[in-house]
């Protein structure tokens, strides 16, 4: 369980970048998380939640979005979207989705990115 | 006045613990160190194949050991006279970039040539975290069941080396020694799997020779 830490990282990211612009409130913030990442985003966000307490970020709202994995093909060069069932890894990084065969590199859906954020600042004069 | 902004921020944090595990790559190379990440669950074999090889093998090695809370497997490692460091990882349930690198300020890598980093048992953590090690050696044992590569796919994928250790109890166990090998083949077509027994013998020159090899193309 590695949430805890990852969060806690997003939230120094978000803060820093926060507090460099002279924010009064974060209103806002996007994190990707890849598909293929071992975080659970319904976890994250549950710590997420809990962390920000007493932040800037009190009260933020917090959008997940899931990066979906995507492969290269070495025998076909099928570059694309990977079969995911969702509750199976498995099949997403064992096969193309084309030629079937098995030899495929992983391109997307390994991230865990703080996108942007929405803030709140004062006007400069 | 109050205004709105919309600020883009873009950082990867599973980027960031790729750019310090290069890092640790070329401090390692600079001193001309090669890196194994011993990566397994918990009883695979980790700690006794490390300690075995520390034995047979004839290179100057020194170890990295992880643990969530103790020191019990630096304890196993200083008896042979080696340099070890013993990264306790708080609550963490696997080694990232940064903390090897902080192990690195308390070994004398000049010192050695080998360096395994015993990393946290766990088949799922690790896998998302590269620590700037040469290769990947996954352990895993035929008492886990033989369903556990099916189970835990990712760290297989991204394997250089695959140990089946305990592969003598198999029978006993009731696990399919062999639906293993294929099962990490199928994810990794490219990656050497050796069957072994740390207590009979089995597959241990195969492991040495490997790991020599990995070495030689390295260098």
């Amino acid at each position: 369980m590695h949430e805890l830490s990852m969060a806690d990282a997003m939230v120094k990211t978000v803060l820093d970048v926060a507090e460099k612009n002279n924010a009064t409130e974060v209103i806002e913030v996007t994190i990707e998380i890849g598909k293929l990442t071992m975080l659970n985003p319904e976890q994250l966000k549950f710590l997420l939640d809990v962390i920000v307490e007493n932040t800037l970020l009190e009260g933020a709202k917090i959008n997940i979005e899931e990066i979906p994995v995507e492969l290269n093909c070495n025998i076909c060069e099928y570059k694309g979207l990977a079969d995911m069932d969702d509750s199976d890894h498995y099949l997403a990084i064992v096969k193309c989705p084309k030629c079937g065969e098995r030899n495929v590199e992983i391109t997307t859906g390994r991230e865990c990115n703080v996108k942007n954020i929405k803030i709140e600042k004062e006007e400069e004069v | 006045m109050h205004k709105i902004a919309d600020i883009e921020i873009q950082h990867d944090i599973m980027v960031a613990n790729r750019k310090l595990a290069e890092r640790n790559q070329k401090i390692l190379d600079k001193a001309n160190v090669f890196a194994v990440d011993v990566l397994g669950a918990i009883g695979s074999g980790k700690t006794s194949l490390i300690e075995i090889l520390i034995q047979k093998m004839d290179h100057k090695i020194g170890v990295i050991a992880g643990d969530v809370i103790s020191k019990f497997d630096a304890g196993r490692f200083e008896k042979y006279n080696i340099p070890v460091v013993g990264l306790n990882t708080g609550k963490e349930c696997h080694l990232d970039a940064h903390l090897v690198e902080h192990a690195f300020g308390d070994m004398q890598l000049e010192d050695i040539n080998l360096l395994f980093i015993e990393n946290v048992g766990n088949l799922i953590c690790p896998v998302d975290f590269d620590l700037g090690s040469h290769i990947r050696m996954v352990v895993i044992s035929v008492s886990e069941g033989d369903d556990t590569v099916e189970k835990h796919p990712l760290i297989f994928k991204d394997a250089d080396l695959v140990i089946i250790n305990k592969v003598d109890i198999a029978d006993a166990v009731g696990a399919d020694q062999d639906k293993m090998v294929a099962d990490v083949k199928q994810l990794n077509p490219k990656v050497k799997v050796i069957k072994s027994s740390l207590k009979t013998g089995k597959g241990l020159e195969e492991i040495i020779n490997t790991i020599e090899e990995f070495m030689d193309n390295k260098s």
